[in-house]
């Protein structure tokens, strides 16, 4: 639920990467923060443990200064893909505008991956919010990985059900930023569109 | 149009209720700082002395807190969790939930009681409901605030800034 502030001329909206631990969340941002300009970006937040998992959140602000005479301000936040921190997902998750589920495209993730999306379509219906209208951007991470452990585009499409869905979908190697951008800019255009 | 999607709209002359009753919320408590957010964590505005330069980061990990305070209560059962006190050695912060969409928190230290900040803020998170209510209820079109070709506008910033 994005929040426009009249008198302060002001529209927020919060995008939060969803997926499984180790799919590359915390890299995305990462890279963002790496290339947006300066006067774009504000100071990235990483809640994580000693080995550089997340534990409650990345967060990163962005401002893209005034549209039509409104201050835009979009947040940006990762949630910990441990299993273990499901609850703590629940708690990131709150109010948000749009998700970009990021998916392991290593074969053997093909079961994480579900998982998490099944529990993102139980979190979303639970802040009453119907999950085939809310903003949702797939995006297929490590590209990059060989051949015998990279999963078909067509088989994550197939688990994963985005031609059901209709899903805008992006391949990427978040490490070096392919397809990081193109994330970004296909969710920003989900969620304005239901502003 | 699912209505949980539409955006929160907070006209001028309600920002300026809120920004009466966060001074007053100040003053009265002799506080150091008082802060409406929204439950996704943005800050729809803040009162009290001095310019914070942090006010996104907290506000980000303040509604964060909160809402992991909300499901440890969950898992405990608890059915009526609308507040929570964290102590500090110099700065204590009371967090107050107006039904379910802000977040009140109060920032003070060793020279206010609690007591107090707990039965102000009772007072302020009714007036802040009846606001929120207010803002709910009115249905103004969105076109009518944004102008119809801010989606245009949008899209052109995006595809600029969000470049490879
Ligand atoms: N090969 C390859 N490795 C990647 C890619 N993206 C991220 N990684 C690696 O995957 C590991 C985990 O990345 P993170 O971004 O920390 O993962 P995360 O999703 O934030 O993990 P949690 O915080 O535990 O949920 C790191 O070692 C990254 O370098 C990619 O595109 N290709
Ligand atoms: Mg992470």
């Amino acid at each position: 639920m994005a929040l426009i502030n009249v008198a302060a001329r002001e529209i927020h909206c919060k995008i939060v990467y969803y997926g499984p631990g180790m799919c590359g969340k915390t890299t995305n941002l990462r890279y963002i923060h790496s290339q947006v300009p300066k006067e774009v970006k504000g100071d990235l937040l990483s809640i994580a443990t000693e080995t550089e998992r997340t534990l409650f959140f990345d967060f990163l602000p962005l401002d893209l200064g005034k549209v039509r005479g409104f201050q835009t301000r979009f947040h940006l936040y990762t949630v910990p893909g441990q299993v273990l921190y499901e609850r703590t997902r629940v708690a990131v998750l709150n109010g948000a505008d749009g998700v970009v589920f990021v998916a392991d495209s290593n074969k053997s993730k093909m079961q994480e991956n579900v998982n998490s999306l099944k529990e993102l379509a139980q979190n979303i219906t639970r802040q009453n919010k119907r999950f085939a209208e809310f903003p949702i951007v797939m995006q297929y991470n490590k590209r990059d990985l060989p051949k015998e452990v990279l999963a078909p585009v067509q088989t994550m499409d197939h688990f994963l059900g985005v031609t059901r869905m209709h899903w805008p979908r992006v391949e990427a190697v978040a490490t070096v930023g392919t397809g990081v951008f193109e994330t970004l800019r296909a969710i920003s255009r989900a969620v304005i569109s239901k502003l | 149009m699912d209505p949980q999607l539409t955006s929160i709209i907070v006209p001028t002359e309600e920002l300026r209720h809120i920004e009466e009753c966060l001074v007053r919320l100040v003053e009265d408590t002799g506080s150091d700082y008082a802060l409406l957010l929204d439950k996704s964590g943005q800050v729809i505005s803040s009162q009290g002395d001095g310019d914070r330069q942090d006010i996104t980061a907290l506000g980000a990990l303040i509604a964060g807190v909160f809402a992991s305070s909300r499901e440890v209560a969950k898992l405990l059962r608890e059915r009526d969790f609308r507040a929570s006190f964290q102590q500090g050695v110099r700065e204590n912060i009371f967090i107050a939930l107006i039904e379910e969409q802000w977040i009140l928190c109060i920032i003070f230290n060793k020279g206010t009681h609690i007591g107090l900040v707990k039965v102000l803020t009772k007072k302020a998170t009714d007036e802040l409901a009846s606001v929120l209510e207010r803002v709910r209820q009115q249905h103004k079109a969105r076109d009518e605030v944004l102008g119809s070709s801010f989606r245009t506008s949008m899209e052109d910033t995006i595809d600029l800034l969000f470049r490879d």
